[in-house]
């Protein structure tokens, strides 16, 4: 039985940890937290579910879609809006998202209406057992898209060129510019990159739960939460806060039941800030 | 310290020259705003009374973040406070409104510094999150502590025993003087020690603490400020509502609403807040009449073109020449 709960807190957490890798990643090299990537993850949903309704689609294999259509709406994102506020401070960001949050919230609620929408192919639902264990296939395709995304997103920071110029601006913007590093365009595709992880999450999400355009605040307290425990500046961070988030939560509900789990997490998560304020694993892009 | 030690350190500071017509024009906007409900009712009382109640959750916020650039996202946690406070003095204990509203306040302002004591030394992105996450963890708890706060269905006060109109007349006025203790406050804050203090702070916090000013303390002094009065402002909320629900009451919107308003005024200014909540509540409103359905996405685009066009707030813009080049030099050197 523990072991259940515990395979079920890894496939929370995988989802978790997807949710905060793009988010974090924005804010640990552009020092931009990103309100709006909440409900980027629920456009990417919508996505999924607007081509699994009407065109017949497989939600895996919308991923890409929908990875890219949020890949464009970052890109513009950033470099029409973003980046005229972003060398300010902090307090300026952080008010645009939220109003470009608005936005697209209302946007998305304009096309597809306030209705909880949710995502089945023939498949869902169906499982197979491991000794005591029940492993439900979508939970672990979505387990195993979570950590090919990741480990792409690792490659893609190391070996790329694209990936030096992102870790050299997030290390020093300023330093990174006198060695010809265009960090207009960077940022650009930083927020790219993050939004195409977040879309890729939405498609997943759209099968494991159902969703309203409304459900973008509840992934960036997520986000929130889970780049304060593991810390900004690498993918790892983002990792191990997610994983620990799932589990915690999972034999949370399980031990205590459901009730003032939002709370307890929330303040776990200003309790790591004084006591902890650079996380687990945090650090510079590095 | 003494008593006397605190005020002057919270209120003493080079006395402000106001010109005899700016004193001339604030008593008459004041003696008009007064008189307003002589001639107008229902409706506009209502919507007047909410402006002013936007006003004072700007002007509060302003302490924390226009003064000492501290991005409290979460400030409406105190309104939260101050409502619940009250609604529960009146139904569980029995308490008349105003001394309910009163406690409720001072809660708020207790809790700024239980929780500043230790927050407040976050900087950055880390603050405005930590003020966010505690925001979230008291409305759940608000949420799931049903049996005493009603939980997710809200709870429902006592009616006051009055005629609905002068009911609306005298909130009108309990807001009314609400604003003016903010202005006053913030005007007290800005020419006194505690302000100069707080900008110190805002513009380099570390030079602030090497030439002398003891950072934690102020911040926290004025956290505690802001506490308070946006406490009062949810108590009359809630009496004035006679309605609260976790969702209403600790709603973030309303917080980047007024932070909007803020700048839409001009930060780290006395008046600049509550002229800019003053525009921004009259666009909703009139917007609001038109598109009751989109009002949520003219509002985002708003906040959009009020960041990128007019960061520094209209009285900025006021005082220097306002041309489209100016605009898009400006746009070009805060840009990357």
């Amino acid at each position: 039985m523990i072991l259940q709960v515990l395979l079920n807190g890894i496939f929370l957490g995988a989802i978790y940890a997807n949710i905060a890798v793009g988010f974090s990643l924005a804010w640990g090299v552009m020092d931009v937290i990103n309100v709006t990537h909440g409900t980027m993850i629920v456009i990417g949903s919508f996505i999924t579910f607007f081509l699994f309704k009407y065109v017949g689609i497989d939600p895996f294999l919308s991923i890409p879609v929908s990875m890219f259509v949020l890949f464009l709406i970052g890109y513009c994102t950033q470099k029409y809006l973003l980046n005229l506020v972003v060398k300010v401070g902090i307090f300026l960001s952080l008010i645009l998202t939220f109003g470009l949050d608005l936005v697209f919230i209302n946007v998305v609620l304009m096309i597809f209406t306030g209705d909880y929408r949710s995502v089945t192919p023939s498949y869902s639902g169906t499982n197979f057992q491991l000794g005591q264990i029940t492993i439900p296939y979508i939970r672990l395709a979505t387990l195993g898209i979570c950590v090919l995304l990741t480990i792409l997103l690792q490659l893609f920071l190391t070996k790329t060129r694209t990936g030096n110029a992102i870790r050299a601006t997030s290390q020093n913007r300023q330093a990174a510019e006198i060695v010809g590093v265009n960090v207009a365009k960077v940022y650009s595709i930083t927020l790219a990159v993050s939004a195409a992880l977040a879309g890729a999450c939405g498609s997943l999400i759209s099968m494991v739960q159902s969703f309203t355009p409304f459900e973008g605040g509840f992934f960036i307290m997520k986000a929130f939460i889970i780049c304060v425990l593991g810390g900004l500046g690498n993918v790892l961070g983002a990792i191990i806060g997610g994983l620990i988030l799932g589990i915690v939560e999972t034999m949370g509900a399980r031990v205590l039941g459901t009730g003032f789990q939002e709370a307890i997490s929330a303040i776990i998560m200003i309790l790591v800030l004084i006591f902890m304020p650079k996380g687990i694993v945090g650090s510079k892009y590095k | 310290m003494t008593i006397e030690k605190w005020l002057l350190f919270l209120f003493d500071g080079a006395p402000v020259e106001l010109k005899k017509n700016q004193i001339i024009i604030g008593i008459i906007i004041g003696l008009g705003f007064m008189a307003l409900p002589l001639f107008i009712e229902g409706y506009w009382i209502r919507v007047l009374s909410s402006i002013f109640m936007y006003a004072i959750i700007t002007g509060a916020l302003n302490i924390i973040a226009g003064f000492a650039g501290y991005a409290a996202f979460g400030n409406i946690v105190f309104f939260g406070i101050g409502a619940y406070t009250t609604a529960m003095l009146m139904l569980r204990v029995g308490f008349p409104w105003w001394t309910g509203v009163f406690v409720g306040a001072i809660l708020a302002a207790l809790f700024a510094v239980l929780v500043g004591l230790p927050i407040l030394r976050l900087r950055g992105h880390y603050f405005a999150i930590a003020t966010l996450g505690i925001n979230r963890a008291v409305e759940q708890i608000a949420l799931d502590w049903g049996s005493f706060t009603g939980g997710g269905k809200g709870i429902t006060l006592p009616l006051p025993k009055m005629e609905i109109q002068s009911f609306y007349a005298m909130i009108y006025f309990i807001m009314f003087g609400l604003l003016l203790l903010t202005i006053l406050t913030n005007f007290l804050i800005a020419r006194g020690r505690l302000g100069y203090a707080l900008r110190a702070i805002r513009d380099n916090e570390d030079a602030a603490e090497a030439s002398g000013i003891f950072a934690p303390t102020c911040k926290v002094i004025a956290w505690a400020i802001s506490a308070f009065i946006t406490g009062l402002t949810g108590g009359v909320f809630a009496y004035w509502f006679s309605f609260i629900e976790p969702a209403m009451v600790f709603d973030i919107m309303i917080a980047v609403k007024a932070f909007v308003m803020m700048m839409l005024g001009g930060a780290g200014t006395v008046l600049g807040p509550i002229i800019g909540a003053f525009l921004l509540e009259l666009i909703s409103e009139t917007v609001w009449g038109q598109f009751l359905t989109i009002h949520m996405l003219i509002l985002g685009i708003i906040v959009v073109g009020v960041v990128i066009f007019i960061p520094r707030g209209v009285l900025d813009l006021f005082r220097k020449k306002i041309s489209l080049s100016a605009l898009i030099r400006n746009i070009k050197n805060q840009s990357i």
